[in-house]
């Protein structure tokens, strides 16, 4: 069974600048992580294939300096590593996004089930693997919680707003995973030694044979427009000082207001 | 005219209360868009029956796609119909709740069609060109970013909660347009079977007051004393969403974007700096107080009560001092 799994590099939480003029991410001095809820799809993918047989293919389209995150994944379970890096990935929304990962996952078949995070901390979207799925014209189910073979069927378990679906189909599917529905694992000490000297495999979007118009910015059908501030308001009472002082005032302020 | 769509999404025998929210959308724009408010609903025949309360509540059109395959939401058959529906129709503006059916319908149509898709809206203008902007949170900094689409029908979706539901309009105007459709196409992913989940209490739901804690508490025992202090005040505990990640609370307790919507008497805020996926939850606050060791963070400048300090040390004397003060 082959199993690829979308990985998106993100800032770790606290290491964004915002720029205070522009108001844009400096990204570039953000040390990146492996999306967290991500992880749950690589654990589900992993435990399939310890369960049925087969390979993991880690995928993540990301800067050339993402790859360290996909040799942590290959620590974690995944057996191949596969970077989609192109400056002219820059930029894109999630139906650009969307596009490139399916070039990418067409790349690497024949394989069984693509399996992605519910939703990345960055973007907060959850559109990428609906979209991706559009894309590779297959099925598409979110929020799985389970899945498992019966024959040459896999059968698989998901959130449907209050109620839990019980589906079964052949394959292959792109499904996203509901966080905290697998118990992650610590990284093999096994896989950290044999990670060393591997790399991952790089593809840029000429290699992935990529329409140039359905990358990046032209690409992107959405566009922000403008930014703004929500205006900040009324009067405010701002107490500074002794920690035990400050806590009397607050106290008393409060209730003052009839809130204690 | 062209139609300003929204995703009916049915729920027993009625629809998903985000359905009447989306219409109080669709009633403030769709005139000013000079579009028509148009609800398009899936099912099989049944669906006839919830229809005309959707007129009630001032929708103008109600587009009934029927089907017996239709009975049951299965991605891949709901998403090629409206895609065919779309393109032969083209509205302007088509919305969903960001429901769990609405979150994988939504961008599958988007990618069959090609069009932009804007996550998780919570306002709507329309500028002096006429053209309906999106406005949401922009990625976890603390501004909000108006969005267009370059593609028709501009596509969005909306959380539950966070618009009003649309009242009953006086005079109902509308039709209800039934389509039967003569085939659709097949899905290769089959229902197995379907059991409601039992539901849970939401811990933050109607709490009176609540105590919130962030990155600024720098230890998941510091966040801990948070129930301490909620259940002195008998309030609820609210966090962001970087401390849910890093596990030092379960995710139900999440305030913002991804998780509950509050509007407590009284919120309070530790070590937190206030970035717009949070805040957009506890806008509804009555009174803010704020702690932070950094007077210039948002939320402290939005903050009723502004206390400058060290959120760790704060905390436990405020416990201390309100269980002296109720004792």
């Amino acid at each position: 069974m082959h199993l690829i799994v979308c990985l998106k590099p993100v800032p770790r939480p606290g290491t964004v600048r915002v720029d205070p003029e522009t108001h844009t991410l400096r990204r570039e001095s953000a040390e990146l992580v492996i999306n967290p809820p991500d992880l749950y799809a690589l654990e589900m993918a992993v435990e399939l294939k310890e369960r049925y047989g087969g390979k993991v293919s880690a995928l993540m389209m990301g800067p050339p300096n993402a790859g360290p995150l996909l040799k942590e994944a290959f620590t974690l379970g995944a057996d191949e590593m596969v970077l989609l890096s192109d400056r002219a990935f820059a930029g894109s929304d999630t139906l650009a996004t969307s596009y490139a990962l399916s070039r990418g996952i067409a790349r690497l078949e024949p394989f069984d089930l693509v399996l992605m995070g519910k939703a990345s901390v960055d973007g907060e979207t959850a559109q990428v693997g609906p979209e991706t799925a559009a894309w590779l014209e297959l099925p598409s189910l979110t929020q799985v919680t389970r899945i498992l073979r019966e024959g040459d069927l896999f059968v698989a378990e998901r959130l449907l707003d209050g109620y839990l679906e019980e589906v079964e189909f052949s394959g292959p599917a792109v499904l996203t995973v509901e966080p905290e529905t697998v118990t992650l694992r610590p990284p093999s000490l096994k896989r950290m030694l044999a990670v060393r000297g591997l790399e991952p495999r790089v593809f840029s979007a000429a290699d992935l044979g990529c329409d140039p118009e359905r990358l990046g910015l032209s690409g992107s059908p959405t566009q922000v427009l403008s930014v703004f501030s929500p205006e900040a308001q009324k009067e405010r009472l701002v107490l500074s000082g002794e920690p035990e002082e400050v806590v009397d005032r607050l106290v008393s302020a409060l209730r003052k207001q009839g809130l204690l | 005219m062209g139609g300003f769509w929204i995703y009916g999404q049915r729920r027993e025998g009625g629809f998903h209360p985000v359905v009447y929210e989306l219409l109080s959308v669709a009633r403030e724009f769709a005139p000013r868009l000079s579009a028509e408010p148009t609800v398009v609903v899936l099912g099989d025949e049944g669906v006839r029956e919830a229809a005309e309360d959707l007129i009630a509540h001032g929708a103008r059109r109600v587009l009934l796609l029927m089907h017996p395959e239709l009975k049951d939401f299965r991605d891949e058959v709901y998403a090629e119909v409206l895609a065919g529906e779309v393109r032969e129709r083209a509205p302007e503006v088509f919305l969903f709740g960001a429901t769990a059916e609405g979150q994988a319908l939504a961008p599958r149509l988007a990618g069959l069609l090609g069009l932009g898709l804007t996550a998780h809206c919570t306002a709507f203008e329309v500028d002096e060109e006429g053209c309906f902007v999106q406005v949401r949170p922009s990625f976890g900094e603390t501004v909000m970013a108006r969005i267009v689409s370059r593609t028709r029908p501009q596509m969005a979706t909306v959380w539950p909660g966070v618009f009003r539901r649309a009242g009953r309009v006086e005079n109902p105007e509308g039709m209800v347009e039934e389509v039967k459709l003569s085939g659709v196409p097949r899905s290769r992913v089959r229902r197995r079977k379907i059991r409601e989940l039992p539901r849970r209490e939401n811990p933050l739901s109607g709490a009176r007051v609540v105590v919130a804690g962030g990155r600024g508490l720098l230890t998941k025992e510091n966040f801990a004393k948070l129930f301490e202090l909620a259940e002195l005040l008998r309030g609820a505990v609210g966090a962001t969403r970087p401390v849910c990640h890093l596990g030092w609370v379960s995710e139900e307790h999440m305030i913002g974007v991804s998780g509950q919507t509050v509007a407590p008497k009284l919120y309070l805020g530790f070590g937190i700096s206030g970035a717009l996926q949070h805040t957009v939850g506890m806008e509804g606050s009555e009174v803010v107080v704020a702690v932070n060791t950094d007077p210039e963070a948002p939320l402290m400048k939005r903050a009723d009560i502004a206390v400058v300090g060290d959120a760790t040390r704060i905390l436990p004397l405020l416990i201390r001092r309100i269980s002296e003060v109720k004792g």
